[in-house]
C-alpha cells in the first residue's frame, strides 16, 4: 500500500505479494481511461463517481491518481464546463486526492499521497488560474469544491500558490468576490484568504484594497461581535494577517474605517459575566488586532515610530481605555488570559505618549461614590493576583507608565501616605478609598507579617477578612486552603504558603522598588525623595513602638530576611534569596545622589554596622554582599554630612577596618563577574501569545507560575527580570565612581583645621593669654587630626602589607597618592609587565636549562656506554695479540712451557671475567668466538706434542669456568 | 471620518518618474529628493472638497517597474481614477505612455477617469517632451492632461482635485452604479444615498444574485 507498491504495478503484480495496490493501480488506470475515452456521458459519470470514492478511500488510489489523473481531469474541467456534474465530480476527485486519509496504515516516514498530489498539482500556474476561473460558474458546488481546493493547496504549498495568484489578473479578486457569496462559501473563502494573506504583504495590500476589511467588520457584525462563533475568529485572523506588519494596511485601516470597528468588538455586550471558550479566543485576537496596531508596521519601515505613535493616538482617541480597562480590571469574570492582553494593549499604549499617560492617569472605575482611579485598580491586581502571567502584565503597565513620565511619578510618590491603623484593617469596601501610595506601603507592610513565620497566623486571619467570599474566588480559595492546611500543620503547604506569601512581598518591593528608581532617573529627585524620607510608619504590630522611617523598616525588612534564610534553611533559601537583593536594589537606587536618603540611613548606627556584616558574611551570596558594598560605596559618594560619624570619612574608615579595601573592592568584581550580572540582557518576560494555539490560548491559565517556580530551584527568574540592563549598567557606573571617591578621600584628606595665615597672627585687641588659648586649641585640633590621619595611614600601610607581597590581579588604585596616583599607576603598569616578563624568561630558561641537563645526561650515557664499548674492544684486541703472540711462540718454538700456557690461560680467563663485566650481547659473540679460538688453540696444542694431559688439565679447568661465565652473562 | 464619496486612485507610470513624491506632496505636503524604489504598492489617504461635499481619496501608488507590474493590475480594477505619470525630461517615459494605456484599459473599468501628468515641470531646462505634445496624447486618448512638479507642489492639489472633480461629475450624471464598489467609489456616512439607497445594500445583493 506504500509508495513503491503503488508504482510497482505490474511488477507487484507479477509476484503477487501484494495485490491491493496494484489492483488498485490498475482499476484507478482503467477508470480514467473511461472518463477520458468513454462514449456514453453517463459511463464517464459513473467513473467519475467511483473514482472519485476510491479515491476518497485508498492511499494507493490517491498515489495512483496523482501518478496518472491530473491532466486527465484537468482536461474535463477545461473542455466541458457545460457538463456540471461532470466539473462537479471532477471537482470532488480533486479534494479527495488532496485530502489525508487518517488511519494511516504503514510506516510513517512514508510518502503522503495527498501531500504529493498537492505538490504536483500546484507546479502547473496554468492549473490555479483554472481553478480560479470556476469560482465565476454558476453552480455551487463548483465553487465550493473549488475554494476547498485551492484551500488544501494553499495549506501545503503556500508560497508557491501565493505567487501564482499573485500572478493571475483579478485572481485575488475573484478569491475577494466569495466574501459575499452564500454563508458557506463565504466562511470556506475566510479560510482561504487567511492561508494566503499568510506573510504575504502584496496579497494583503490587494485584498485590503479590494475592501477587505469592510467586508469582515460587517461580517463580524453579522456574526455577534464578540459573541459570536468560530466564523467571528477566523475574520479576525485574517484581519490580523492584513494588518500584522504592513504599515500600509494599518494607515488605510485608520485613515478610512478607523478604529471603532475593531475597539467595539471589545465591547463586552449581552452577558458580561460568561465567558465561553469561543468568546476567549474572539476577544484574544480581537486584542492581538490591537496589539499588531500597537506595535506598527515592519521594522524596516522607517516610518515605523510615526505610525506606531499615531496609532495609539487614534485608540485611545477612540477610548479603547475604557473597554481595555473593563476587560483587564473591572471583570471579574474575563479569563485570567484575556486580562493579561488587555493589561499588556494598556501598557504599550501609554509607553512613551505623554498624552495616552495623561488619559490613564485620570481614568477612574467604578461608579459614585466607590469610584477609584484605574491605577490602583491595576495595583491591586499587583497586590492580589496569583497569576505570574497577570502579575507581570500589570507590572508591565507601571514600568510602561513611570517611563519618562515624570509627571506621573511625583503624582504617584505624592501619596505614598500611609493609611491610619485602623484603616489599614478596614473592609474591602473602604479599600477604594485607600490612596496608591498607601496600598503599596500596606502591601509592604502585610509583606513583612507575612514573612515572619509567628506573624503568619496572624495575617491568616487578616488575610481572610480582607477577602470575604465575593472576592476573587480563586485567589481567595488559595488562601483559605492554605489557611486549613497549616492549621492542620501540614509542613509543605506551610512552606509553600511562604514561598507565596514571599513572592507577593517581593512583587510588591519591586514595584516601591521601581518607582523610586524612575523617581530618581526623573526631576522629581529633591521632592520625591524628601516625600518619601518623611513618610513614617504607623507600625503594624505595637509591640515595635514609635514610628519609624519607611528607610529603616526596609532595613530591618533587608535584616529579616537574612534571618529567615538562618532560621529555616533549605527550603525556604532559594524563595528568600531574591528579597535580599530587591531590598538592596530599592536601597542602592533609593540612595544615589541624594543626601538626604543617606543621612536618613545612616542615622541610625546598627545600620552601617549590619552593612558591613553583610557585606563580609560569607553565607549571604555573591550578589548580597556586592549589593551591600555599592550601597557602602553610595554612602561615600553622595555623603553630604558634615555630621562627625556620619560622614564619607567615617564611612571609609569603617569599609577598611571592618572589610578591608581590598576584600571591598573584591566584592565588586565578583559580583561583576556573578551570572546575573554578565548574562544581562534586555529580556522580555512577555511571551507573544500564539495564534496557531488558539483553543489552548483560552486555557492558558497558571502553567506559568509552575513552571516558574519549578525554575527558581536553578536560578532566580524573578531576580534576572530585576536586573535589567538599566540598573546593571547603573551599578557598574556607580563602581568606577566609588573606587575614585575612595581613593580622593585618602589623597585628599579633610582638614577639620582651617589653616588661615591671618588668623595665626594675633588679633588686634587680643590678650596674650586669649591668644595663646586660642593657639593652643589650634594646635590640639591640629593634633587629633594628625592622630586621625596616622591612624588612617596605619591601616592604609597594613593594607598594603597585606596586598604588597603578591601581585594582586587586581587594581590597586587606593594606594597610591592623589597627585602622584597617575605616575604610580604607570608605574606599577610597568613593573607587573616587567615582573611579568621576567617571569616568562625565567620560566623559559628553567625549561632550557632542564632540556640541557637532560641532554648532558643523555651524553654521559651514551659516552660512558661507548667507553666501556671501546674498552672492551682494546682489551679485546690485547688478548687476541697475545694468543696470536703465543701461538706464534708455540708454532715456531714446537715446544712452550707448562708456565707459559698457564700465563696463557690465565689472560684468557682474565679477559673472559673482563668481558663479562661489560654486559654487551656482541661481546658475547666476541667471547664465544675467543672461546672457540681457546678450544682451536688447545685442541691444536694436543696435536702438537707432550703437553697435551698437561694442557687438558688447564684447558678442562678452562672449559669448566667459561660456560658458567657465559650463563651469567645470559642471566 | 464621514465623508460623501470614497474614491480609489491609482497613481501609474514608469519607474521615477516621480509618482511617489506626488503623493507625498498631495498627503504630507513634502518633497523628499531621495525616494526609495516603491516595492509593490503603496497608499495614501487625504479628505479634499468638492461641491462643498467632503470626499476621502485613497491612493494607491503603485511600483513602475516592469518586475511589479502583475501586482500593480490586480489594482486596475477597483479604481475610480488613475494619474498616469510621465517624466517630461525623460523621453522614452512618454513614450511608454501607450502601453501603460493598453494596460489600464484592459485590466481597468470602462469608466476609470484617467489624469495624464507630465512631472517635473519645474526642471524646463533639461524639456525633453514639449507641453503640446502631451496635450495632443491626451486629447488623442480622451484623458485629462496637467503638467506638475511634486517638487515645487506646482499643480499637485489641481491634478488631484481634477480628477475627483472629474469622476464627481460622472457620478451626478449617472454613469456609474455607485452601489457597486468595484468601480472605486464608495457612498460615505454623510453622503447622498446612491441609487441602491444604502452602502451595505448593495453588497448583500450582490452576495444574493451569485448563487
Amino acid at each position: 500500500m506504500d509508495l513503491v507498491s503503488g508504482y510497482k504495478g505490474m511488477v507487484g503484480l507479477v509476484f503477487g505479494n501484494d495485490n491491493s495496490g496494484s489492483n488498485e493501480d490498475s482499476y484507478v488506470e482503467r477508470l480514467l481511461d473511461r472518463i477520458s475515452n468513454g462514449v456514453l456521458p453517463d459511463d464517464r459519470r459513473n467513473a467519475m463517481a467511483e473514482l472519485q470514492s476510491v479515491v476518497a478511500e485508498s492511499r494507493g488510489a490517491q498515489l495512483a491518481f496523482g501518478a496518472m489523473g491530473f491532466p486527465v481531469l484537468m482536461g474535463v474541467l477545461k473542455e466541458e464546463r457545460d457538463d456540471v456534474e461532470m466539473i462537479r465530480g471532477a471537482l470532488e476527485t480533486l479534494v479527495s486526492a488532496l485530502t489525508p486519509i487518517d488511519h494511516a496504515k504503514g510506516p510513517q516516514n512514508e510518502v503522503q499521497p495527498a501531500l504529493m498530489n498537492t505538490d504536483l498539482l500546484s507546479r502547473e500556474a496554468e492549473n490555479i488560474s483554472l481553478l480560479l476561473s470556476l469560482l465565476s460558474e454558476e453552480d455551487f458546488y463548483v465553487r465550493y469544491y473549488t475554494l476547498q481546493i485551492l484551500t488544501a493547496l494553499l495549506t501545503n504549498s503556500q508560497n508557491r500558490l501565493q505567487e501564482a495568484i499573485l500572478t493571475i489578473p483579478r485572481g485575488i479578486t475573484r478569491l475577494m468576490d466569495m466574501l459575499m457569496d452564500r454563508e458557506v462559501i463565504r466562511n470556506e473563502a475566510l479560510l482561504l484568504l487567511t492561508h494566503l494573506t499568510r506573510e504575504a504583504e502584496e496579497i494583503q495590500k490587494i485584498l485590503v484594497f479590494e475592501g477587505a476589511f469592510e467586508k469582515i467588520f460587517s461580517i463580524i457584525k453579522e456574526e455577534g461581535g464578540s459573541e459570536g462563533g468560530v466564523v467571528v475568529q477566523d475574520c479576525l485572523e485574517l484581519l490580523n494577517n492584513l494588518l500584522r506588519n504592513n504599515a500600509s494596511n494599518q494607515v488605510l485601516l485608520r485613515e478610512t474605517l478607523g478604529f471603532d470597528a475593531i475597539i467595539s468588538i471589545l465591547k463586552l455586550r449581552g452577558s458580561a459575566y460568561s465567558f465561553t471558550q469561543q468568546k476567549t479566543i474572539n476577544l484574544l485576537s480581537a486584542l492581538e488586532t490591537i496589539n499588531l496596531l500597537l506595535m506598527g508596521g515592519s521594522e524596516s519601515d522607517p516610518g515605523k515610530d510615526m505610525n506606531k505613535l499615531t496609532n495609539r493616538t487614534v485608540l485611545v482617541q477612540n477610548k479603547v481605555f475604557d473597554y481595555l480597562l473593563l476587560l483587564g480590571v473591572e471583570s471579574q469574570w474575563a479569563p485570567i488570559p484575556v486580562r493579561c492582553a488587555a493589561l499588556r494593549c494598556i501598557g504599550d499604549l501609554i509607553v512613551g505618549h505623554p498624552k495616552n499617560l495623561d488619559t490613564l492617569a485620570s481614568k477612574v472605575l467604578g461608579e459614585q461614590p466607590q469610584v477609584e482611579p484605574a491605577l490602583n485598580s491595576i495595583l491591586r491586581i499587583i497586590l492580589r493576583t496569583s497569576s505570574v502571567q497577570e502579575f507581570i502584565e500589570a507590572d508591565h503597565v507601571f514600568k510602561s507608565f513611570c517611563e519618562r513620565n515624570s509627571d506621573g511619578q511625583t503624582m504617584l510618590a505624592s501619596t505614598l501616605i500611609p493609611q491610619p491603623y485602623s484603616m489599614t484593617h478596614a473592609p474591602i469596601e473602604e479599600d477604594v478609598r485607600m490612596s496608591f501610595g498607601s496600598m503599596l506601603l500596606h502591601g509592604l507592610t502585610l509583606g513583612e507579617s507575612d514573612g515572619d513565620l509567628e506573624g503568619c497566623e496572624c495575617a491568616f486571619s487578616y488575610t481572610q477578612g480582607q477577602y470575604p467570599v465575593q472576592g476573587k474566588e480563586r485567589f481567595d480559595w488559595i488562601y483559605w486552603r492554605l489557611e486549613v492546611d497549616v492549621r492542620s500543620g501540614n509542613g509543605v503547604t506551610r512552606d509553600g504558603f511562604k514561598k507565596c506569601c514571599w513572592r507577593r512581598s517581593s512583587c510588591k518591593l519591586r514595584l516601591v522598588n521601581e518607582l523610586i528608581l524612575k523617581q530618581i532617573k526623573g526631576a522629581v529627585m529633591a521632592r520625591g525623595d524628601v516625600f518619601v524620607l518623611r513618610i513614617e510608619l504607623e507600625s503594624p504590630t505595637p509591640s515595635l513602638g514609635a514610628p519609624e522611617p519607611l528607610m529603616h523598616r526596609m532595613v530591618k525588612y533587608l535584616a529579616l530576611a537574612s534571618n529567615m534564610k538562618n532560621k529555616d534553611g533549605k527550603t525556604s533559601t532559594k524563595e528568600n534569596s531574591y528579597v535580599q537583593p530587591i531590598i538592596l536594589k530599592l536601597l542602592v537606587t533609593w540612595l544615589a545622589d541624594c543626601p538626604n536618603a543617606i543621612q536618613c540611613f545612616l542615622a541610625s548606627r546598627p545600620h552601617l554596622t549590619y552593612l558591613l556584616e553583610l557585606v563580609s558574611n560569607p553565607s549571604a551570596t555573591m550578589c548580597i554582599r556586592g549589593l551591600g558594598a555599592v550601597l557602602l560605596g553610595e554612602c561615600v559618594i553622595y555623603n553630604k554630612s558634615g555630621e562627625s560619624g556620619k560622614d564619607a570619612f567615617t564611612v571609609v574608615d569603617a569599609i577598611s577596618q571592618k572589610i578591608g579595601l581590598t576584600s571591598y573592592f573584591l566584592k565588586f568584581d565578583e559580583m561583576m563577574k556573578s551570572f546575573l550580572f554578565s548574562s544581562v540582557k534586555p529580556t522580555k518576560l512577555h511571551k507573544p501569545l500564539t495564534r496557531s494555539a488558539a483553543a489552548s490560548m483560552a486555557e492558558i491559565d497558571d502553567v506559568d507560575e509552575q513552571d516558574s517556580s519549578d525554575h527558581k530551584n536553578e536560578d532566580h527568574p524573578i531576580l534576572s527580570s530585576l536586573f535589567d540592563s538599566h540598573f546593571v549598567n547603573f551599578v557598574k557606573s556607580l563602581e568606577g565612581n566609588i573606587r575614585e571617591t575612595i581613593v580622593d578621600v585618602y589623597s585628599r584628606p579633610k582638614s577639620e583645621v582651617a589653616v588661615v595665615p591671618a588668623e595665626l597672627e594675633l588679633k588686634r585687641g587680643e590678650s596674650d593669654k586669649d591668644y595663646v588659648e586660642r593657639l593652643k586649641s589650634f594646635v590640639q585640633k591640629q593634633c587629633s587630626e594628625i592622630q586621625n590621619l596616622l591612624g588612617r595611614n596605619a591601616t592604609l600601610a597594613e593594607n598594603l602589607a597585606k596586598t604588597g607581597g603578591s601581585v594582586s590581579s587586581q587594581p590597586e588604585q587606593r594606594t597610591s597618592g592623589g597627585v602622584d596616583r597617575v605616575q604610580a599607576e604607570t608605574l606599577r603598569r610597568d613593573l607587573q609587565e616587567a615582573s611579568q616578563r621576567i617571569e616568562m624568561l625565567k620560566a623559559e630558561k628553567a625549561k632550557i636549562e632542564s632540556e640541557a641537563s637532560m641532554y648532558q645526561n643523555l651524553a654521559g650515557k651514551m659516552e660512558s656506554d661507548l667507553k666501556s664499548l671501546s674498552d672492551a674492544y682494546n682489551s679485546l684486541e690485547q688478548a687476541n695479540f697475545h694468543l696470536e703472540k703465543e701461538v706464534k711462540a708455540l708454532k715456531s718454538g714446537g715446544a712452550s712451557t707448562p708456565s707459559d700456557v698457564e700465563a696463557i690461560r690465565a689472560e684468557a680467563r682474565e679477559e673472559a671475567q673482563k668481558e663479562s663485566e661489560a654486559e654487551l650481547n656482541d661481546l658475547l659473540v666476541c667471547l664465544g668466538q675467543e672461546q672457540s679460538r681457546v678450544e682451536k688453540l688447545s685442541a691444536r696444542l694436543t696435536e702438537l706434542g707432550e703437553d697435551v694431559d698437561k694442557l687438558l688439565e688447564g684447558v678442562g679447568d678452562d672449559m669448566g669456568l667459561l660456560p658458567e661465565d657465559s650463563e651469567k652473562e645470559e642471566e | 471620518m464621514s465623508y460623501a464619496y470614497l474614491f480609489k486612485y491609482i497613481i501609474i507610470g514608469d519607474t521615477g518618474v516621480g509618482k511617489s513624491c506626488l503623493l507625498l506632496q498631495f498627503t504630507d505636503k513634502r518633497f523628499q529628493p531621495v525616494h526609495d524604489l516603491t516595492i509593490g504598492v503603496e497608499f495614501g489617504a487625504r479628505m479634499i472638497t468638492i461641491d462643498n461635499k467632503p470626499i476621502k481619496l485613497q491612493i494607491w501608488d503603485t511600483a513602475g517597474q516592469e518586475s511589479f507590474r502583475s501586482i500593480t493590475r490586480s489594482y486596475y480594477r477597483g479604481a475610480a481614477g488613475a494619474l498616469l505619470v510621465y517624466d517630461i525630461t525623460r523621453r522614452e517615459t512618454f513614450n511608454h505612455l501607450a502601453s501603460w494605456l493598453e494596460d489600464a484599459r484592459q485590466h481597468a473599468n470602462a469608466n476609470m477617469t484617467i489624469m495624464l501628468i507630465g512631472n517635473k515641470c519645474d526642471l524646463a531646462h533639461r524639456r525633453a517632451v514639449s507641453t503640446e505634445e502631451g496635450e495632443q496624447f491626451a486629447k488623442e486618448h480622451g484623458l485629462i492632461f496637467m503638467e506638475a512638479s511634486a517638487k515645487t507642489a506646482q499643480n499637485v492639489e489641481e491634478a488631484f482635485i481634477k480628477t475627483a472633480a472629474t469622476i464627481y461629475k460622472k457620478i451626478q450624471d449617472g454613469v456609474f452604479d455607485v452601489s457597486n464598489e468595484s468601480y472605486g467609489i464608495k457612498v460615505g456616512y454623510g453622503g447622498i444615498p446612491g441609487p441602491s439607497g444604502g452602502r451595505d445594500g448593495g453588497s448583500a445583493q450582490a452576495g444574493g444574485c451569485c448563487s
